[in-house]
Parts: C-alpha cells; structure tokens; sequence
C-alpha cells in the first residue's frame, strides 16, 4: 500500500467522519415527528350544518355522517381520526363516485383518485360481480411519504396524508412505492387537446377549451394548471375532500354514491356511524399483508 | 515522473487516433448530438406528453441510462483510484487518476441530466439540496453522488501538485462513496416494499457487482483504444480485464440466484420475471443482456487476444443498461391490485411501458453529452499535465 501512516490515519478520519455524518442525518430524519401542521383549539371548527334540523331516529346515513362530520369538526385536528368504509354488498359499480372526484377536483386526463375495480367470476348463468372502490388507504404507516426526498408529502394529525404541490418535485418515486396505486402523476394532459378540428377549425379555441384552465380548490387553496403550473407535473392523490370537510361537507365520493356503499366519519367518536361499521367481523382491509394499516376498511 | 496523460497519444508520439478514424467519430458524435437535440426539444416544446411512461410504470428509459451513468462512474473510480491509492501498476500515475475522474464526471452529469429530464417539475430540482429528507433513498443517493463529485473534482486539483498530503485521504473517503452509491442504487429499489420483485436485500449487492462490471469494462475499452502505451497499459489492461470477468461472473450467479430461488417451485407464480424472461421484450434479456452482454464478453476475456478484450468492454459497457432496465421495468410491470388498469382506462394508467421515439432521442443526447464531457475533460488533462510538466 502506497500510503504513509499520516495519510492512513487522515484517510481513515475522512471516511469515519463521512460515515458518521451519514448515519447522523438518517437517524436525524427517521426520527423527525413535527410536521408544522397547525394543531390545538384554533384548528376546531364551529360548522352551523344541520344546527336547524333536530336528529330523528331514521335519518338518512348521509344525514348521520353529516352529524358526525360536525361533531368531529368541532374537535382540534389532532383529535379526529378520518377513516372511510365501503360495503361491497350495496356497490353496484355506477362510477358515480369516480366521476364525482373527478369533477369535484377537476382531474384532468390520465389523474384518478377513486377507481372503481371490477372483478368477475364465475361463469354465464352463475356470475358474481365484485366492486372496490379504490380511494387512497390515508394508511397509518404510509409507504409513500418517507421515499419523498423533498418533504412534500406526509401524513397530517387527523390521519390525512397530503402533498404539498409547491414542494413536490414531480419524481415519482411516491408513486412506485404506494401498493394500492393510490398516486397518479399529471402528466400535463388536457380533455380538449384532442379536440375535433372541423372546417371551421379547432372545436375549442388555443390549445385547450379555457375551461380546463379553471382552479380546482384542493387542500383550500386554488389550483390553477395554466402554464404548467402545479399541481401539473406533481403527484396527486385522493385527500378524502380536506376542502369539503373544512367547509361541514362530506368528502364528494360519499355524497355521489347512489346505494349508501360509502361512508366516512370520525373513528374517535365512539357513538360514530364509521366506529359502528368497522367493529363487525365482515370488515377486512386491503392487502393487510403490506402492513400499512390502512384507514379504508371494505364491508363484504 | 511526469508524464504524457493517459489518453493523449501513444508512445511512438503519435495521435492515440488515426485521422481516418476521428472523422468517423466526430460524425458518429454529430450525428447522436443532432438526433438528440431533436429529442431534447421535444421534451421542452411539449414536455412529458411524447414519453411513454404513465402512473403505473413512472420510470423508464432515462431513468435506466441514470442508474446506468453512475454505475459506471462508481464503479470506475473505485477501480482507478483505488489502483491509484494502492499503486496497482498502470494506475499509480497521477495522469490516469486524472483520467479516471474525467470518466466517472463524464459518466455521472449526462446520469444527472437524464433525471433532471425525468422531473415533473425540472426548476424544483434543487429542493433535494435545499429541503432534503433522508429517509428517502433518493435524497440520500443525490447527496452522495454530487459529494462524490465535489470530492473527486478537489482530487483534480490536487493531483496536479507534486506531492499532496490531502490527495490520498481524500481518495479513500471518494472511493468508500463510490463503493455505496452504487449498492444504494440498488437499495433505491429494494426498499420499496410494495413492489414484490423489488424488494430483495441482493439488489443491492447485484447493482454494486454491475456498477463494478461496468466500471471495469469502460476503463479497459478507453486504456485499449486510446490508452497510452508506456509499458504498464498492458499490466492495467489484464489487471481490468480480469475485473470485468470476475464481475459478470459474480453478477449472472446474483442473478441465477435471484431468478432460480423465485421460480424454483414448479407452482410459483413470479410474474415479475416471467415478464423478463418470456414478455414482448424477452429479446432485452436472452440476446442483449444474456448474450451480447454476457456469453460473448465471457468468450472473448478468456481469450489472450487483448483486440477480443477490447470487443468484450465495449460490449458489456453499453449492453449492462439492459440489467438496469430488467430491473427497473418488470418491478413496476406488475400490480398489486389486479384488475386496477381496467378500472379507469387511460394511456398513462396501464402496466405496459414501451419507450418512446422522444425518450430514445433523448438518450442518444445524453450518450453525446457524455462522450463529450469526457473528450473536453480530456483535453483539459492534456493541457494541465502539460502545464504541469513545464512547471516542475
């Protein structure tokens, strides 16, 4: 070896120096739990939904969840606990829910939050239909948000993981590491780009129908793709409606549902429709095994 | 001693390249440059919409040719600065340290390139500097290819001085990060749990023996070509070509292992690689990766014939992309969920990822970019050992 002992202990100073360091900004970063979301007694709300309308033993579950959404909201954040159920048995696989996501967040081509997955079996005339919608798990122990190398992505105190579409860089490796392929990337696609050119030229004026340009309003702020702005170019995700929810609405998927298959609320509120739903033995989560412990739970 | 750099001519004084062939390769170069430039343009005028990646694949082929870029990068640096630092015969000049450099610079900014392409928000890249997270593998890698950089470029530097106490030190701390970017290149895949063949302590391992592979294979291919015959070539020479055989050895028992153990159960079903093995681009494996990258080279490094060597590094340096892209697109190929891609149709959102003419050209831009890089820095040696000579 051609190196004289000043060199060896000075090599050997560098490389442990290096090795500490490195193992210092894992550990720094594994370790990290605030996310800077607000928290306390200014994050409950006081929703005036429903205040004239006394509660009745058969009210409709929209009705109950409506309830139970206001009574969540008037906890802080960090005392809610969202989680979403679907029965299967009720689905009958309309898209409904799909499309009102897409309307809702105004999800342009190639972006879906909420698919709905059919599977069949059986053969003609015995053939049984299985629905899963597919929302984003909001799992407890979420894969996609420690592969972020930005920060842009986490999981808020009631449970919601979200992305800061100013923050995210757009590398996707959020969306390889999700096993629910939960995130979709918008690539930069427009509903009118493919547009019928007639004689009288393009159906749409420009590029794209103006109308696409128009701001969706996710995470409560406005949205607008104009100029390849984000959240074109981001990863996007199902947020469970965080802007529906803060205004006393439910997320659009349960509203949209046409046989009361989808039902969300408060898991912490032990008098909840959500916490009555997921105590029975017919609920299973999906793919279990990954052992992110998701916060969808399916009733069949 | 000071000598003539490594590449710049051969030791009867003249040019390491005839005239002839420089033409040929100047052309060669103008005409990757020309047709990569086609592709760069396309990305910018119309951004991700001519790529052939969507939601469910969301890496493709830039991302294979980075992983590949830095293979090379890591794997030739260790090889060269660590003959450097041991004084290996044909490494122990500060010239071909130099050159070493020059290579895995060459080899690592067009990598960097083809992932900055690869962002959907290109002007946000810096983030990853700004506002790290390193639980993410990929944070991590950034961090330690661009330390890498900033360490071999100040090696740069002080190899131009006759007697540096910092050089060799500093080598040492280069090579350990060369040693585990390339191994964390396999851990950026193997840490992600929801993909089933993905998910295998060996990747990293079988990304560390490829970045070596490959590493070894492009030194021997530029000390063969345009080396400088000073009477140690040919020791480097042998002592590389014995690097590149160990390596595709240890790398197609890796991956024998990897594959034989998922399939061994007659009843298994490893859809993963049945897709690498038997899918519409079973061709990458059984004729780019396995022969051409594989069965050639081997035949061709065992003989004593160093023409057949140089043969067999340029084969393996350019065809080991195809144990990038083996990895990287069977691992998204398959979902978890089944019947997801029929849910809600669209182009972007199905399982098959076919590369587009846009991504190729694009390709082709980041090969010209690196042969230039590497020409320039060597053009930069020259002078600089030059300088060097007339100073001392």
């Amino acid at each position: 070896m051609s190196m004289d002992r000043r060199e060896f202990v000075k090599a050997g100073a560098l490389v442990g120096a290096g090795l500490a360091a490195t193992a210092g900004l894992v550990i720094r970063d594994r370790m990290r739990r605030d996310t800077g979301d607000p928290v306390g007694p200014k994050t409950a709300r006081s929703l005036p939904v429903l205040n004239n309308i006394p509660p009745r033993l058969n009210d409709d579950v929209l009705v109950r969840m409506q309830r139970d959404l206001v009574k969540a909201m008037a906890k802080p954040v960090e005392q809610r606990k969202w989680v979403m159920v679907i029965d299967q048995r009720k689905c009958v696989g309309c898209h409904a829910c799909t499309i009102g996501c897409v309307a809702e967040n105004k999800l342009p081509p190639g972006v879906v939050y909420r698919p709905v997955v059919t599977e069949e079996s059986g053969e003609f005339p015995n053939v049984h239909l299985k629905f899963t919608p597919r929302p984003c798990m909001q799992c407890e122990k979420p894969p996609c948000v420690p592969v972020c190398p930005v920060q842009a992505t986490w999981r808020r105190p009631d449970g919601i993981t979200v992305v800061d579409y100013d923050k995210c860089i757009g590398c996707r490796y959020c969306l390889t590491a999700c096993p629910y392929g939960a995130r979709t990337s918008d690539f930069g696609e427009y509903y009118t780009d493919a547009a019928a050119v007639g004689a009288d030229g393009k159906a749409v004026s420009g590029p794209h129908a103006p109308w696409e340009d128009q701001p969706n309003h996710e995470y409560a702020k406005s949205w607008s793709r104009k100029g390849h702005r984000s959240p074109m170019g981001n990863a996007r995700k199902c947020h469970f409606c965080l802007h529906r929810l803060e205004v006393g609405q439910l997320p659009m998927c349960v509203t949209t549902c046409i046989g009361r298959a989808t039902y969300f609320g408060d898991q912490n509120d032990p008098d909840g429709l959500v916490t009555e739903l997921i105590a029975r033995n017919n609920v299973h989560t999906l793919l279990p095994h990954k052992g992110t412990q998701p916060r969808v739970f399916y009733i069949t | 001693m000071t000598s003539i750099p490594m590449t710049a001519m051969r030791s009867d004084g003249k040019p390491a390249l005839s005239g002839g062939y420089r033409g040929v390769l100047w052309t060669l170069w103008g005409l990757l440059f020309a047709l990569g430039a086609i592709g760069i343009y396309q990305r910018f005028a119309y951004g991700h919409l001519p790529a052939g990646y969507g939601s469910y694949v969301p890496w493709g082929l830039w991302v294979a040719i980075y992983f590949h870029g830095v293979g090379i990068a890591g794997g030739a640096f260790v090889l060269g600065a660590g003959g450097f630092v041991l004084g290996l015969p044909g490494f122990a000049r500060p010239d071909v340290l130099r050159t070493v450099i020059v290579l895995s610079v060459a080899a690592i900014l067009p990598a960097f390139m083809g992932v900055w392409l690869d962002l959907g928000h290109m002007e946000r890249a810096a983030y990853i500097f700004l506002r790290p997270s390193f639980t993410s593998m990929m944070a991590f890698n950034a961090w330690m290819y661009n330390a890498f950089m900033i360490i071999a470029v100040i090696c740069w530097f002080l190899s131009l001085r006759a007697r540096s106490a910092w050089l060799k030190p500093l080598l040492c701390l280069a090579i350990l990060f060369s040693i585990l970017f390339p191994s964390q290149s396999g851990a950026f895949f193997g840490v992600v749990e929801a993909k089933g063949f993905w998910h295998s302590a060996l990747l990293p391992m079988l990304f560390l023996a490829s970045a070596i592979t490959a590493g070894a294979a492009t030194l021997l291919a530029i000390q063969s070509l345009i080396g400088v015959d000073d009477g140690e070539r040919q020791a480097a020479m042998r002592f590389l070509r014995t690097v590149t055989l160990a390596g595709l050895i240890v790398y197609f028992i890796f991956e024998f292992a990897e594959f034989s153990i998922a399939l061994w159960n007659p009843n298994v079903h490893a859809p993963a690689i049945e897709l690498i093995l038997w899918g519409p681009y079973w061709w990458v494996f059984w004729v780019i990766h396995l022969l051409l990258g594989g069965a050639i080279p081997l035949a061709l490094l065992i003989t004593r014939r160093p023409g057949a060597w140089t043969v067999a590094a340029l084969l393996v340096a350019v065809t080991f992309i195809s144990a990038r892209l083996n990895v990287l697109v069977p691992g998204q190929a398959v979902g978890e969920i089944q019947g997801l891609q029929e849910a809600f149709q669209h182009e972007r959102l199905t399982y098959i990822y076919h590369a587009t003419a846009m991504e190729y050209l694009v390709g082709l831009f980041l090969v010209a970019v690196g042969v230039a890089v590497f020409y320039l820095g060597e053009r930069i040696n020259i002078w600089a050992t030059v300088r060097v000579a007339r100073s001392s």
